[in-house]
């Protein structure tokens, strides 16, 4: 378990983190979210120890990071942003360094670098300098290092940037695969990665906490409402006479035209009331007047969405 | 500790430079003892001990540089320090990776004086005490060379800022002789030492109030003293100098004399410089 309490880092006066609190449970993968500069790496450094925090407590598994930092770091396997390797040293060699760092204890230590090493899919460059290696395979002996002793927790920096497609894939599925045994903080700015791992997200801005919550649950409280995109062979008139009935009703608020996607075809979007079903009812209603609907479709918020309205910034992605 | 301590060794012997150092020093030994003892026929192993001992200048930062400037530049240090070690250990763990390797080379000289032995009378107590004596002044350089390592993500600053420190260790023995003596000249020179000190201590801490107090605290107090006992000062410069040359007290060595407070020196120093360098980081870390 991840106990973080009123951390703040400032450098003069600049607060980098700002009063962040937070729990991660045992076996919970938590998505660390924020635009570039938002303090991500800042928090993610000092709940490892790496650098100490202004104010503030961070406990790891009952251990103080600031005042019992031995025990408190022997629980954390951390992957940095930039893979902690050394371009001059071996595989193998590598990770034995770190698995002694690491206090494995000596005759466990071989069977453990196997261990990593399979796990990481490093196996097969074991006698290979880490300087000839792809970025991707420096992550994974990156990933491999985090591993070393099965610690509780594990920390990964931004675990995908820079690997190719196959290699993001697997690494997601990887990360899903550690949260039966361990509890996770994965840091990322790519919100589909978030989304499609993580059990909770936070979302931080200015070293500040905007919201904690489960994926759904964000996009369900602060994605608003949501439209219903609609494309319908016939003129513009017809659809709104079509409409006009519902729209009567109250059911429905707004009517946005869409870019029509064929000649011939209107498309819209249709906004209905809050906690308002409205799609049976504007399929009879088309139905009725004939005309023929070529797709219909919920337009909910992207996490995405969510985000850039959060955070108010543009092109984080 | 002892896994920094092997990673350093193996670092050293895999990279070029723990075989530059050793061939380089061990070259230097052979070309001196060759001049002085075999060509020129001189009888003490000293000679040839104090002129290599000047190389340290360039021997030394081949070691250190790469010591803590790297780790930070290529963020294993990321590792290392979010590692189960106390920052303690890992300095003390470089720290005898470093001292280890000169002392191989060390073990190596040691068996000079016996060759010689075999051509003629070597006075074995000067002989060895001089090794003993250039081997803790390597000690303290090369805590020195760490220390400013820690300070910098460059291993060519760390290389230039060792090699301008131990040059000036070289020549401030020179440079004590040249200097007036005078107290009035003496108190302003403290004067000028002091308002550095301020004004870094300003810069580090950003605390104007601690820094104006220093300021009053400090010049009453040199104002003061100087206006009770100007004598207090005579030759201040010389000694403060003096503090500073390490290689002067190497010289008493060549003489076939033992000094043990030299060997307290040179361990004083390199103990206050790993200290030094523990701190650094320590505070690097905090700020």
């Amino acid at each position: 378990m991840i106990e973080v309490k009123n951390l703040v880092k400032r450098y003069g006066s600049f607060a980098a983190v700002d009063d962040l609190s937070f729990t991660v449970e045992d076996g919970e993968i938590l998505g660390f979210l924020g635009p570039n500069g938002a303090g991500k790496s800042t928090t993610m450094n000092m709940i490892t120890g790496y650098i100490s925090a202004t104010e503030g407590d961070v406990i790891i598994d009952g251990y103080n990071m600031f005042d019992e930092p031995e025990k408190a770091k022997q629980c954390i396997g951390y992957l940095p942003e930039i893979p902690p390797v050394y371009p001059d040293m071996r595989v193998r060699e590598y990770l034995g360094f770190v698995a002694e760092l690491r206090k494995v204890p000596k005759k466990d230590r071989k069977s453990e670098i196997d261990r990593v090493m399979g796990l990481a899919r490093v196996d097969h460059m074991q006698r290979k300098l880490i300087k000839h290696l792809s970025k991707g395979y420096r992550q994974r002996v990156g990933l491999a290092q985090a591993l070393l002793g099965n610690p509780k927790v594990i920390i990964l920096d931004e675990p995908t940037v820079g690997l190719d497609p196959m290699q993001i894939s697997w690494m997601r599925e990887f990360i899903r695969s550690l949260a039966k045994e361990h509890t996770v903080i994965l840091s990322s700015h790519i919100l589909f990665e978030v989304n499609a791992v993580c059990d909770r997200v936070l979302i931080i801005n200015h070293g500040k906490k905007i919201v904690l919550d489960t994926p759904e649950q964000i996009i369900r409280t602060i994605g608003g409402t949501e439209g219903i995109y609609l494309a319908v062979r016939a003129d513009k008139s017809r659809v709104d006479e079509a409409l006009s009935g519902i729209m009567a009703t109250g059911d429905i608020q707004t009517v946005r035209e869409e870019r029509s996607p064929e000649d011939g075809v209107y498309a819209c979007s249709v906004f209905p009331k809050p906690d308002c079903d409205i799609r049976e009812n504007l399929f009879r209603m088309l139905a009725s007047a004939d005309l023929p609907v070529l797709e219909m479709r919920s337009e909910t918020k992207t996490l995405e969405e969510v985000f850039i309205t959060l955070t108010g910034e543009e092109g984080t992605c | 500790m002892l896994a920094v301590y092997k990673k350093e060794m193996r670092q050293a012997f895999t990279s070029i430079f723990g075989y530059i150092f050793l061939t380089f020093l061990l070259a230097l030994f052979g070309i001196y003892t060759y001049i002085y003892n075999l060509k020129l026929l001189y009888a003490s192993f000293a000679y040839a001990v104090s002129g290599v001992s000047t190389f340290f200048l360039f021997l030394v930062p081949m070691l250190t540089m790469r010591s803590l400037s790297e780790e930070k530049k290529q963020k294993t240090d990321q590792l290392v320090f979010t590692s189960p070690v106390s920052v303690t250990g890992i300095i003390l763990g470089k720290y005898l990776a470093l001292v280890t390797i000169l002392f191989l080379a060390i073990m190596i000289v040691s068996t000079y004086p016996l060759i010689l032995a075999k051509y003629g009378a070597v006075n074995m107590k000067v002989a060895y005490s001089n090794i003993g004596a250039f081997f803790l002044l390597g000690c303290a350089y090369l805590a020195i060379g760490l220390f400013l390592s820690a300070l910098t993500e460059s291993q060519i600053v760390a290389a230039i800022s060792t090699i301008i420190v131990i040059l000036f260790t070289l020549l401030a023995d020179v440079l004590k002789d040249l200097i007036p003596s005078d107290h009035s000249i003496s108190v302003m020179a403290i004067a000028v030492l002091l308002l550095a000190l301020i004004a870094l201590s300003y810069v580090m801490m950003k605390n104007l109030i601690v820094s104006v107090v220093l300021f009053v605290c400090s010049f009453g107090a040199l104002i003061g003293t100087y206006i009770a006992k100007p004598a207090l000062y005579d030759g201040f410069l010389t000694k403060l100098l003096g503090w500073f040359s390490l290689a002067s007290r190497f010289e008493d060595f060549q003489y076939g004399l033992f000094d043990a407070t030299a060997y307290v020196y040179y361990f004083s120093i390199a103990v206050l410089f790993v200290f030094l360098t523990i701190q650094a980081i320590k505070k690097r870390r905090w700020s």
